[in-house]
């Protein structure tokens, strides 16, 4: 039979259903990345909360304002957070940008410790001007902190890594020229009396100066004037009455400690380290500026301005040097090269005596800090203007090399992060959340299954029938997509899937009830169909589409478990959609011409006929006139 | 006869409920509902979990012992590597038939002292390390979390207004929008009054109930726009009864789609809290459930009357609907039909049907000539006997 326009053929559609599978499951089976045996090459990639693992969520904390970094900044970040954990050795890890701010790290398989990986922040070469002592110890005893709390977020591999006195750059290739008297200006080091604008090319300078205020107000006017006028580190033992004035710097959290002037970090004693690390990542990442950091905890370092920045460093590995010494060496990149020898040579000779009696190393040679985060982890002193490449030595073990020689490569991180959530799941417990999440969709399957069996009749395996092909069809996409884009299957995912069976169920309903409110209209089953399914279709299509675009803004906007939820949620939407159009629809029309769609026993449409005694002949009537 | 019982009724879609011409105590009683629901929002605020507050927490496997063992063991880890940390919950969940855990609730450890902490507690447990599942959140992230899905919620409501415009007219999509709007509002409320714990997860749910809730309203109101298409063209129904029949009708339909939605979401919520215990799975379920359900409610309650309001607002219904009412009166009948609440199914079945047949007819001849389909389904109608399947229908029930 000929079917006349707008009537479907149902052959060609399942056609193109069936084509669509062949092709769908030729990728599963064939597609690039697929191998193994063919069991394998079923497997969908899960989420770690599925198989065990780790995944730590990074948000980038740029600047004290909290603006978002720019996508490239991000995007490097990315590279060098994955190429850190690479590193680890670690196959399968997955490091993505998520959002505009965020960096998911994701491992599956055994747990791990992450933390350092995200922790590195920017580097920073910077000349120590002082020393002073970082205890914060004052005469009476006070200070709440102890020494020895470490700092969020931050590993502190200062300790080991570089005992300052051993510490020491060498030019390997030559000591070159040692010449070059050139004055060059170290300003702010002589009027110390006048705080440093600090902070002042951030965007929002007025939040700075307002915390600074709140910090002003919170210690007193009298302890801000004592500490403001300080011109070097005060020596309390020799002014107690100082010492008094001085204690509320004591009870400063890191993050209002950042908000000081450095000079006033420097010169107040009563802020020690402890206070000083725990100073928010990114408080000491302006070049511009001069910042104090400390030393293996105790040592409180006044620096200079950063003349050299980790964006320079082109290389850094750890070797074992002529002696067989582990050290570091270090390349820079062709302008790195030529601020590196700027700054050795400024401290080679100590120009305009910028560094204080107590920053020089044995041989009186200024020491440069490698100042990572608010932290030094290394102070070498430079034993020479460095033209070529240099190196670090030290009595470094080869770990402690290796993760200084880390630090320096990678550690140009553009942006400072602080880690959000971190989970560590067991593989047991991963294990029987698949089993919780795949329990949960068959029940929720079966329940939509007898439900329709209860309601729609034969109808039902119409139903039971479109779910089992949406199940394949998103299966399969999911295996696909999984190798192709990267989509992992998370428990959330499994959510998004439960929840788009009632969906895909509820274009079912509109169908059906259609069709039945086509029936009561006085047409016949048969004739119904057609009509039905032109005007279901269009609120199938609205109420779709309306899923689909929340699942869309979803997925673009959100964060964290929410992104698997939602494109799972969108994608079985769109399955539904497909399956809607090329398999219901036509199966139907077939369904319509047999004999038993006539019998309202077996298709459940029966019930739609009004019981109709005395009433159905003139309702028949009115039909007709219209 | 049975055909009269409200379920027959509804199953045939004429259960004659007079939901719209009720809207005042619709409207009044979400009105109490928006206050309580706000007051307690205001007053009680929520309970939130630890992504909001920061926090940790550490699943260990029951194999370690009794629960006691777990939180002492735990207090001990702290102590040694937790720096001033405590518990502050602790509770045995199931595995889903993986092995069961203690789920112990820590204020905020640092990633260090989180992962130190673990090992100490390996250590003191004496199980493997890896054994031990640890989640770390800081209070931020909970802030994140929401500060995107509020960004999701602005986007979706301002792309969903334009789609509902297209393709309704700007009554309906200001009514959806309302309606949506109380379902969250309402759906809030039940979470501060029950005093649900909010999670992230809480939050993508109420995101997702968004989608459902307009998909219901979508479901009713295309059949209102079936319904109400020419209805300026005669006289019989004004325009608030036309959106009562398509209510109705399509109340079957709405229960059915609502059922069908929530039978999985009930199938998370049950292993979700039934089995996991906690997570994901849970919060998900049940703001769903919750959402969903008064998704449908709100649809079916507040939607369609606020759109029959604003309708009426309009100069052309409402001439239209004056005309309806002329034409009643000078009919004069023992009773007016225009109140259509009236308590008298089997007279008021006859009424909308009658209506519904010229509604309908009106509302199909254009098709015939535009859609091919309509004229082969034209054609079918002529050759049918009056339904051949019907007598066996009317024996049902």
């Amino acid at each position: 039979m000929a079917p006349p326009q707008g009537q479907m053929r149902p052959g060609r559609q399942l056609a193109v259903l069936g084509g669509i599978f062949v092709v769908l499951y030729l990728l599963v089976f064939f597609s690039g990345g697929a191998s193994g045996g063919w069991k394998d090459r079923l497997e969908p990639r899960l989420g770690l909360d599925l198989v065990g693992g780790t995944r730590l969520t990074l948000e980038a904390t740029n600047t004290l304002d909290g603006r978002a970094p720019t996508a490239e900044n991000l995007e490097r970040a990315r590279q060098i957070i994955e190429s850190r954990v690479n590193a680890y050795g670690v196959a399968e890890a997955e490091v993505v940008t998520e959002g505009d701010r965020n960096i998911v790290i994701s491992l599956p398989g055994e747990n791990r410790d992450l933390n350092e990986v995200g922790s590195a922040a920017e580097l920073r070469f910077r000349k120590v001007l002082k020393i002073a002592d970082g205890s914060g110890a004052i005469p009476a005893p006070a200070p709440t902190e102890s020494a020895e709390a470490t700092p969020s977020g931050t590993p502190s591999p200062s300790g080991s890594a570089s005992p300052t006195p051993d510490a020491e750059a060498s030019a390997s290739p030559s000591a070159g020229g040692q010449g070059g008297g050139a004055p060059t200006p170290t300003p702010s080091e002589t009027p110390a009396a006048t705080p440093p604008p600090a902070a002042s090319e951030e965007p929002v300078p007025q939040s700075v100066e307002e915390q600074r205020r709140a910090v002003e107000q919170k210690v007193g006017a009298e302890a801000w004037a004592a500490a403001s006028a300080l011109q070097a580190p005060a020596d309390l033992s020799a002014d107690p009455s100082l010492a008094d004035k001085l204690k509320p710097f004591a009870e400063l959290s890191g993050r209002e400690v950042a908000v000081l002037p450095a000079q006033m970090q420097f010169n107040v004693p009563t802020i020690g380290c402890a206070q000083l690390d725990d100073r928010p990542p990114a408080s000491i990442s302006d070049p511009e500026q001069q910042v104090v950091a400390c030393e293996g905890g105790y040592a409180k370092n006044l620096l200079d301005v950063a003349k050299v920045l980790g964006t320079d460093v082109s290389d850094a590995n750890a070797v074992r040097d002529q002696t067989s010494q582990w050290v570091v060496s270090l390349n820079f990149t062709g302008s790195g090269q030529e601020k590196w020898t700027g700054l050795t040579r400024e401290a080679f000779n100590n120009e305009g005596q910028a560094c204080d009696a107590s920053a020089l190393g044995d041989e009186g040679k200024c020491r440069v800090a490698v100042v990572l985060d608010n932290e030094i982890i290394s102070s070498p002193q430079i034993q020479g203007v460095l033209t070529g490449n240099s190196q670090i030595t030290g009595n470094f073990t080869n770990a402690e090399a290796s993760e200084l020689a880390g630090y320096l490569s990678y550690g140009a991180l553009p942006v400072t992060f602080e880690a959000q959530e971190q989970q560590n799941v067991t593989a047991t417990l991963g294990a029987s959340h698949l089993r919780a999440g795949l329990l949960a969709a068959g029940i929720g399957m079966l329940l939509v299954i007898i439900y329709s069996f209860f309601y729609y009749r034969l109808l039902g395996s119409v139903i039971f029938l479109s779910l089992i092909l949406s199940a394949l069809l998103l299966f399969g996409a999911m295996v696909v997509l999984g190798r192709q884009i990267g989509f992992t299957l998370t428990l959330a995912g499994i959510a998004g899937i439960i929840v788009s069976l009632g969906v895909a169920a509820d274009s079912f309903v509109i169908y059906f009830e259609r069709l039945k409110d086509e029936i009561r209209e006085g047409r016949t089953p048969r004739s119904a169909v057609p009509r039905a399914w032109v005007r279901a279709r269009r609120t199938i299509i609205s109420a779709n589409a309306i899923t689909i675009m929340s699942a869309v803004v979803l997925y673009i906007v959100s964060v964290g478990t929410v992104k698997g939820f939602a494109f799972a949620l969108g994608l079985a939407t769109v399955l539904d959609l497909l399956v809607v159009f090329l398999f219901r629809h036509p199966i139907m029309t077939m369904f319509a011409r047999t004999r038993a769609f006539l019998s309202p026993r077996v298709s459940g449409l029966g019930r739609a006929l009004p019981a109709r005694s005395e009433q159905a002949p003139p309702r028949n009537q009115r039909v007709k006139e219209a | 006869m049975a055909e009269t019982g409200l379920a027959a009724r509804l199953y045939r879609g004429e259960a004659g409920l007079n939901i719209v011409g009720r809207r005042k105590v619709w409207f009044t009683v979400a009105a109490l509902l928006v206050l309580i629901a706000l007051g307690s929002v205001i007053f009680r605020g929520f309970s939130l979990g630890i992504e909001f507050a920061g926090g940790n927490s550490f699943q260990v496997p029951t194999s370690v012992g009794t629960m006691e063992r777990a939180e002492t063991g735990a207090a001990e880890a702290l102590t040694s590597a937790g720096d001033g940390a405590r518990v502050v919950t602790a509770q045995q969940v199931g595995g889903g038939g993986g092995g069961e855990f203690y789920e112990l609730r820590t204020t905020q450890l640092d990633a260090e002292q989180a992962e130190a902490v673990r090992v100490e507690m390996g250590r003191i447990f004496n199980v493997d390390p890896a054994e031990i599942a640890s989640n770390r959140v800081s209070e931020a992230w909970g802030s994140q979390v929401t500060n995107r899905a509020l960004l999701g919620l602005v986007i979706f409501l301002a792309l969903v207004t334009v789609y509902l415009v297209l393709r309704f007219e700007w009554q309906m999509a200001a009514a959806a929008i309302f309606a949506l709007v109380m379902n969250l509002v309402l759906t809030s409320g039940i979470y501060s009054i029950v005093g649900f714990e909010v999670t992230p997860s809480t939050i993508i749910g109420l995101l997702t109930i968004l989608g459902f809730a307009l998909y219901d309203v979508v479901v009713v109101f295309d059949k209102v726009q079936e319904n109400t298409r020419g209805i300026t063209a005669n006289n019989n129904q004004t325009y608030g009864e036309a959106a009562n029949l398509a209510v109705n009708q399509s109340l079957m339909r709405s229960i059915n789609t609502s059922v069908v939605a929530l039978l999985p979401v009930g199938g998370i919520l049950f292993i979700g809290a039934g089995l996991l215990g906690a997570g994901t799975l849970k919060d998900l379920g049940l703001v769903l459930f919750v959402g969903m359900a008064m998704a449908f409610l709100t649809s079916i309650t507040l939607a369609t009357p606020l759109l029959a309001v604003l309708k009426n607002r309009d100069p052309r219904i409402q001439a239209h609907n004056k005309r309806v009412q002329t034409r009643r009166a000078t009919v004069t009948r023992g009773e007016t039909p225009a109140r259509p609440g009236a308590p008298r199914p089997a007279e008021r079945a006859e009424e909308p049907v009658a209506a519904e047949a010229g509604a309908l007819a009106a509302a199909a001849a254009p098709k015939v000539g535009a859609r091919p389909a309509g004229k082969r389904a034209a054609g079918g109608r002529g050759g049918r006997p009056g339904g051949g399947s019907r007598p066996g229908g009317g024996k049902r029930r």
